[in-house]
Order: C-alpha cells, then sequence, then structure tokens
C-alpha cells in the first residue's frame, strides 16, 4: 500500500460493521422511517436512492447519530451508536452533513484540521502524524495549493471537496455522505464521485445519499432503493435497476440503456406515467 | 478513475498548523496559538498599569510604581498599610468580578452563537439582584448575597432557557425570552424598592446600578474560589465550544456530545455570573465588551476565554478608577461608567459592518 493509502485509513485491518436494526426513526407527530432493517456492506460504495421526502436523508442522520431512533437501534461494530461516546463513535464514522457550516473566516487548512479533533485530547494537541494526514486529505482533494484560502471565497465545487477532506482527516473507516454533489456542476460532480472511489479502493465503507439515479448507478457498488419510508429494493446497480423499479421510484416511464463506458445502466427517454 | 496522487515519500512533518507553537514531550503534545500568547501579554501589562494606576489614585496621591510596590509589601509603612488596607481590597473585587464576567460572556455568546447573547441581556444579571436586593429589603434573612444571588441567576437562566426551547435552543428566540426574563426580575426589583422605607432602599441601590464601594468581603472570597475552580473548567469547555460554532451536525460529526456541553457552559455562565454579581452588582456590559476585545486582539478561530477574562478584569478596574477619580471626591458607581462606555459600544458592534460575523 502507498504511503497515502495507509494515511488514510487508520487500521485498514479492522472490519467494522454498521448496521440499523427495526429501526424507526421520525418526530414526535410524524413517522418518517417505521421498522427498517439494513446491513452496510463493508468496503464498498453504498448509495441510498429515493425520491424526495423517501426518507433517505433522515436514514442517513439515523445511521450516524444525529437524529435519535423511537424505535430499533443502530449498531456500530457491535454496539448500539446511541450509547457509545460520541467522540469514539468519531473516530469511526465522518459525516458530511447536508447543512455543513462552518463560522466566516476559516482557511481550507484550518477547516481540515479540525477532523483531527476526535484523535486529540488537552495534552494530544497536534502530532506527526496529525500534520500527515492533513498534508495526505488535502492532496487527495486536489487542495494542497489552496489551503490558505478562506472557505467562502472558494466554489461549490472545491467546498465540498474540503469538507470531504476534513471527513478524511478523521480518519475514520466509515464515510457517511449526504448529498455529497448537491448544487454542483456536472465536472464537479465526478470530481467528488471519483474521489470517493478513491477512497472505496482504499478500503473504506462509503455510505451516500444521491439524488441522481444514474450517477448512483454508476458511482456505487451496492444501491438502496427507498419510498416512504422503506426499502423496496437492495442490491448491486445492474442487477436491481430496472424501469419497473424506476417506475415505482419516481413515478415515470424510462429505458434503460447500457453506459459503453462504465456498463452501468443509464435512465433514458423519461416520460411521465399517465 | 484517476490514480491516487502521491506524496513525497518522507512527508514534511514537522511543522504546527500555520499560527501556531509547537511543543512535544514524548506522546504529549501542546499547541499554542502564537497571537493568543502575545495578546495575553499584552492583556496582562495592561491590567498592572491599570492596577497601579488604580492603587496610586485616591485622597492621597501616590505614584503607581510606590503604589504597586505597596501592595506587596514594600516601602513606607503608611503607604503599605493605606494600599493594602483600603484599595487593594477594591481592586481585587473589580479584577475578581470582570475577569468572570468576562468568561461567563465569551461561553455565553459563543453557546448562542450572538454576540448578544450575554449574561445580562438574557437576564441573568437581573435574576441575581432581584434575588439579592429581596436579601436586603424584602425577606429579613442571614443568607449571604452570593447564595441568594446564585439562586437568582439560575432562576432567570432556567427560565430564559426552558421557554426558549431546552437546552437545543440557540441565537435569536433564547435572547428575546431572556430580555423578557430579564425584565420582569428587572421590574421585581423595582418594586421591592419602592414599597421599602429609604434606609433598605439606600443599603439596596449600590445592588442595582453596580458598585464595587459596597463588597461584602464574603462575597469576594467566594468569587475568587469559584473563578480558581471556574477557569479550568471554562477552558476546558472551550476546547467542545470552538467545534459548537460549526452547525450542529458538525459538531456531532466530530464527536461533541452536544446536549451535556451545552448544559455545562449554561451552568458554568450562571455560576460565574451570579458570584460576580453577589459582589459588584449587574455591570453587565463587561460580558459583552471583554470577550469582544479579547476576540479582536486574537483575531482567530477558538474561544479566548483566558483573554476575556483578562480583558474582563482590566476593562472593571479601568471603569472603576475612571468613576472613582472623574467627579472627585463625588464616586460615580462602575455599572453607570460602563453603561456609558458601553452604550455607544453596543451601537457600534450592532451597526459595524461584520456585525453579521457570530461569534
Amino acid at each position: 500500500m502507498s504511503l497515502l493509502s495507509s494515511l488514510l485509513t487508520n487500521r485498514p485491518d479492522h472490519e467494522v460493521s454498521l448496521a440499523a436494526q427495526s429501526l424507526s426513526l421520525g418526530y414526535p407527530a410524524v413517522s418518517i422511517i417505521e421498522n427498517l432493517s439494513l446491513h452496510i456492506p463493508p468496503g464498498k460504495v453504498t448509495a441510498i436512492v429515493g425520491p424526495n421526502g423517501c426518507g433517505k436523508s433522515t436514514l442517513l442522520a439515523g445511521l450516524s447519530r444525529l437524529h435519535k431512533p423511537s424505535q430499533g437501534t443502530v449498531v456500530l461494530n457491535g454496539k448500539d451508536i446511541n450509547r457509545l461516546p460520541s467522540r469514539q463513535v468519531a473516530r469511526e464514522l465522518a459525516l458530511l452533513p447536508q447543512e455543513a457550516s462552518a463560522p466566516e473566516g476559516l482557511t481550507v487548512a484550518e477547516l481540515i484540521q479540525f477532523g483531527r479533533q476526535p484523535h486529540q485530547g488537552i495534552l494530544r494537541q497536534w502530532s506527526e502524524g496529525d500534520q500527515a494526514i492533513v498534508e495526505a486529505a488535502l492532496a487527495v482533494a486536489d487542495l494542497t495549493g489552496l489551503a490558505d484560502r478562506p472557505l467562502e471565497s472558494m466554489s461549490g465545487g472545491q467546498r465540498q471537496r474540503a469538507w470531504i477532506a476534513m471527513a478524511i482527516a478523521q480518519q475514520t473507516p466509515l464515510l457517511l455522505l449526504d448529498e455529497p454533489t448537491s448544487a454542483l456542476d456536472l465536472g464537479h460532480q465526478i470530481e467528488v464521485f471519483e474521489l470517493i472511489r478513491q477512497l472505496a479502493a482504499v478500503g473504506k465503507t462509503v455510505v451516500m445519499v444521491v439524488h441522481d439515479l444514474s450517477s448512483a448507478c454508476r458511482y456505487a457498488d451496492h444501491l438502496v432503493a427507498m419510498q416512504a419510508g422503506r426499502i423496496v429494493a437492495e442490491g448491486a446497480p445492474s442487477r436491481i435497476v430496472t424501469p419497473a423499479l424506476v417506475e415505482q421510484l419516481y413515478g415515470v416511464k424510462c429505458i434503460l440503456l447500457e453506459d459503453p463506458h462504465s456498463g452501468t445502466p443509464i435512465i433514458a427517454g423519461v416520460t411521465r406515467l399517465g | 478513475m484517476t490514480a491516487l496522487p502521491t506524496l513525497p515519500t518522507r512527508p514534511v512533518v514537522s511543522e504546527a498548523p500555520a499560527g501556531y507553537a509547537w511543543w512535544r514531550f514524548g506522546r504529549y503534545s501542546i499547541l499554542v496559538h502564537r497571537r493568543a500568547w502575545s495578546s495575553g501579554f499584552l492583556l496582562i501589562a495592561a491590567m498592572i498599569i491599570v492596577s497601579g494606576i488604580s492603587l496610586a489614585s485616591g485622597a492621597a496621591g501616590l505614584s503607581p510604581w510606590t503604589a504597586l510596590a505597596a501592595a506587596i509589601g514594600q516601602g513606607e509603612p503608611m503607604h503599605v498599610f493605606l494600599v493594602q488596607e483600603l484599595r487593594l481590597q477594591r481592586l481585587i473585587a473589580g479584577l475578581l468580578t470582570g475577569a468572570a464576567l468576562g468568561v461567563a460572556g465569551c461561553l455565553l455568546q459563543t453557546l448562542a452563537r450572538n454576540r448578544l447573547a450575554t449574561p445580562g441581556i438574557i437576564g441573568i444579571d437581573d435574576g441575581a439582584t432581584a434575588f439579592a436586593v429581596a436579601s436586603i429589603v424584602a425577606i429579613p434573612t442571614t443568607l449571604a448575597p452570593s447564595a441568594l444571588a446564585l439562586t437568582g441567576a439560575a432562576t432567570a437562566a432556567g427560565l430564559a432557557f426552558g421557554l426558549s426551547g431546552g437546552a437545543g435552543a440557540r441565537g435569536y428566540r433564547f435572547i428575546v425570552v431572556g430580555i423578557a426574563v430579564g425584565a420582569l426580575f428587572g421590574a421585581l426589583t423595582n418594586l421591592m424598592l419602592a414599597r421599602t422605607d429609604m434606609d433598605s432602599a439606600n443599603q439596596a441601590y449600590p445592588w442595582t446600578v453596580g458598585s464595587l464601594n459596597a463588597r461584602p468581603a464574603q462575597a469576594v472570597w467566594l468569587l475568587g474560589i469559584g473563578l480558581l475552580a471556574g477557569l479550568p473548567v471554562a477552558k476546558y469547555l472551550g476546547r467542545a465550544l470552538t467545534l459548537m460554532r460549526f452547525s450542529d451536525s458538525v459538531a456531532t460529526g466530530l464527536g461533541v456530545p452536544l446536549k451535556r456541553m451545552r448544559v455545562m457552559t449554561l451552568l458554568l455562565t450562571v455560576f460565574l455570573t451570579a458570584l460576580a454579581v453577589a459582589v459588584v452588582g449587574p455591570v453587565g456590559l463587561i460580558a459583552l465588551a471583554a470577550p469582544e476585545v479579547a476576540r479582536y486582539l486574537v483575531g482567530h478561530q477558538g474561544v479566548p476565554v483566558f483573554n476575556a477574562a483578562l480583558a474582563g478584569a482590566t476593562l472593571m478596574s479601568l471603569a472603576d478608577w475612571v468613576g472613582r477619580t472623574l467627579m472627585a471626591p463625588i464616586e460615580i458607581p462602575v455599572g453607570v461608567i460602563m453603561a456609558v462606555i458601553g452604550g455607544p459600544y453596543l451601537l457600534w458592534i450592532l451597526l459595524r459592518p461584520s456585525a453579521r460575523r457570530a461569534p
């Protein structure tokens, strides 16, 4: 393994597991997800897809302990995630939330340094390892030259890469990303997705919520299709994505083509039902 | 798929993040923000100068150096007596209350992500004052003002937090509810003063404006002990609070137990504010100004707990000195001086272009 990839994962031999068991999530008046069970395949990229309001972001928030379950449990390495100390979870699981916001004036390097917090303490504030992983995260996210720029002065794509770099610097085996490419143009989307593939290639387990089904098919190994708070299909994209599934999820008719480059399904000729 | 970029085979690792000094002892390491330290030394120097001037001025004039020397027992016995027995206690009370209010303001501003959210503005000072005044005019009691101020501060903070939606409450809503709670307690104080006899009202007056003239010695001791215990806790919370300046989901993702940190921060704020108010009364503007001065000097993304304490101590003793000398021998209470300086200052904070920057 290269130096860089050994920096990216802190324990490459460490098998990580994340699962939802009979999970119900919601607010006092509204239930969003009921009795959902899911096992995240380790070392792979899992994409959660589905129409607006199907509960995919809520599920990701539940899996990352942002949203406390009303029933059931999220199990991280065999233990209830909501009973583990938050810092310990932060050393196993890094998160890119949708509404990520930083204090004004923060530079890219400062943001990424915050990713080291779960590994630091009052008497262990900075180590050579910290410095190395911050440099590696900058390099992987292609931000080395922009390290001292304030976040708000950067383009949407660069900023998104900076947030992902912070999650990388957390050096966790698990990465949970909520719509990592939302509001990005095509070129920036590809950059972010390829970065995610690189992370999977060095052994990280990635779970992401993705809006665009074709991108999910192309960049994910495992697809979780949700509708109205339930999982309606789960498996490899080329195996489970059919015109019938697309119709069930989005209420549209379509034809499926095969991407000549990657061999994954592409949704085309979309028309509204009836 | 593009290949992973390559790093130099030996990464450059002997560097601390920009702007920091880095000390290592085996597995242990400490990062020191250079500008935070230089600001700290600057504030300590300012505090010593203000202390010297404050100790030197009074009915019998001394030079600041003579006064500082006398404070540590050097020089003519007469000067030593004058400074140590008469002036030093007042100075210490000013430094301690300023430091406590500075830290409390810094903590609460960061917690609420709003620089207006200081203990004075959200009603903690008023709660503490109302209870302290009650101990003098309404309820004949032998309880120390500190204990009652603490009860009052906790009541006000509990009401403000409870009514604005619990420990998750942030910013604007918390402030609006806090202002209402403060107004209620302020009215209560005035009602008690209006219904009591002249003597009790006179005795309670310093409490309502904020003055270092009528400081109970016992309350000063309690404040000193409280500050000694509270400062390390505040420094510890500062690390989590730095992360809490991000959105909640980011802070949680980085391993901050948000609920516990918020409750601890609020408790410490109430504790420090109440102990200070029990000594000096409501000089709330210190809590607004001191963290602002600290942040301006440090110019950094952290939460400047110690520097806010130093700035608060300096500002409080400076305001007290101005109040004592401006119209001597008539003494203007420190609370009035701070309001005269603080009012325009508050306007400046609200009106300057970068006012939207959250603390």
